[in-house]
């Protein structure tokens, strides 16, 4: 049986109800990087993953008086994010453009891209920014709801649980959603591994 | 089979993890949302940065449990009573306007000569105000001008003598 954990974000929190603006600091800048993260692979673009996330932090910052730590501060978050993604991109639509990052080079060096390029021929053949474009296609093909669970299991690393609280379905639904959302990629990258270099 | 399958996959979006915003993005970012808060603060009026602050300090006190039928009932007995001194609390001028008997006037031969001839004649009222508005003001200063209109209860009629 799972034993209840204390929240590591509790004392911040605390802090933050209490009236000490720079305990929040403090968790905008734990959370940004990771947040950012979420925000940006639901959307592919960099203009629009800085305002939510900006409108994000406002957000929690107005409700945490009234977090009572029912979850703890991580999970609170990514579900604002998370909400607040979706409402986004209901109403974006269809009409965007991907603002995508630029690739860290040291993705040169990553133990699975070597792997990739060593067993894949399609990865092997497309550039960088070929194979990142590709994904980033793939990924806005997907519907909203099954990106953000692609996002949260296979790019962010959460446990299929996390995901369940942060969506609030149940674990099954998570489930189901990636083995779809897998399928689906698949079909989309079929393409692209028939023809890499278009 | 040339074909991702569900590792493959799983291995192409781990990459996605090395897009990262330009350098020095997320050292801003909090400066950054510092600026729009304040720029929010300014933009915003005075009336809902109070009712803010007052829902705010309402939310820290949790004032959920207070929100019952009895409270209500409480506070809603605590504004009756407040009412009702008020009520009672009125100058003495307005009551003494109020409860001053109506004056009766009759007309001259009303006592007098009554002949069955001449039509009924009914007491007349006097439509003037018992005092002039000078005498009024001069006796009470404070409170603004009252008129009272006469009126005459039916118990209040002459009877008729043959």
């Amino acid at each position: 049986m799972d034993q209840p954990r204390t929240d590591p974000d509790q004392e911040l929190v605390k802090r933050t109800q209490s009236g000490a603006a720079a305990a929040f600091d403090e968790l905008v800048i734990k959370y940004t990087p990771r947040l950012y993260g979420l925000v940006y692979n639901m959307t592919s673009n960099h203009e629009d993953t800085n305002d939510l996330l900006q409108d994000i932090f406002a957000k929690a910052y107005k409700a945490i008086r009234g977090f009572r730590g029912k979850s703890s501060f991580y999970t609170w978050i990514h579900s604002i994010a998370v909400n607040m993604t979706l409402n986004f991109l209901k109403k974006r639509g269809r009409r965007f453009q991907l603002s995508l990052d630029d690739v860290d080079a040291s993705v040169q060096n990553d133990k699975e891209f070597l792997e990739l390029t060593a067993t894949s021929s399609p990865v092997r053949e497309a550039d960088l920014s070929e194979l990142q474009r590709r994904l980033n296609e793939a990924m806005m093909k997907l519907s909203d709801e099954h990106r953000a669970v692609v996002t949260m299991f296979h790019i962010q690393g959460m446990p299929h649980a996390e995901i369940s609280k942060i969506l609030r379905v149940s674990e099954g639904t998570v489930r189901s959603r990636l083995f779809y959302a897998n399928r689906q990629l698949q079909n989309y990258l079929d393409e692209f591994r028939k023809n890499p270099v278009s | 089979m040339d074909e991702f399958d569900d590792s493959e996959i799983a291995r192409l979006l781990r990459l996605k993890r090395y897009e990262q915003p330009p350098p020095g993005y997320f050292e801003n970012f909090l400066h950054e949302f510092h600026r729009r808060q304040r720029d929010d603060l300014l933009r915003q009026p005075l009336w809902r940065i109070c009712l803010e602050r007052a829902h705010s300090f309402i939310t820290r006190l949790d004032v959920r449990p207070l929100a019952s039928y009895p409270t209500a009932a409480a506070a809603v007995f605590v504004c009756a009573a407040i009412i009702s001194l008020k009520i009672y609390q009125q100058p003495e001028t307005a009551r003494v306007a109020q409860q001053s008997p109506p004056t009766l006037s009759l007309p001259a031969n009303a006592e007098g000569e009554w002949n069955l001839a001449a039509p009924v004649s009914m007491p007349m009222l006097r439509t003037q105000p018992v005092r002039s508005f000078r005498e009024s003001a001069q006796t009470h200063r404070a409170a603004p001008p009252r008129y009272v209109l006469d009126s005459v209860p039916v118990s209040y009629e002459p009877t008729f003598r043959f």
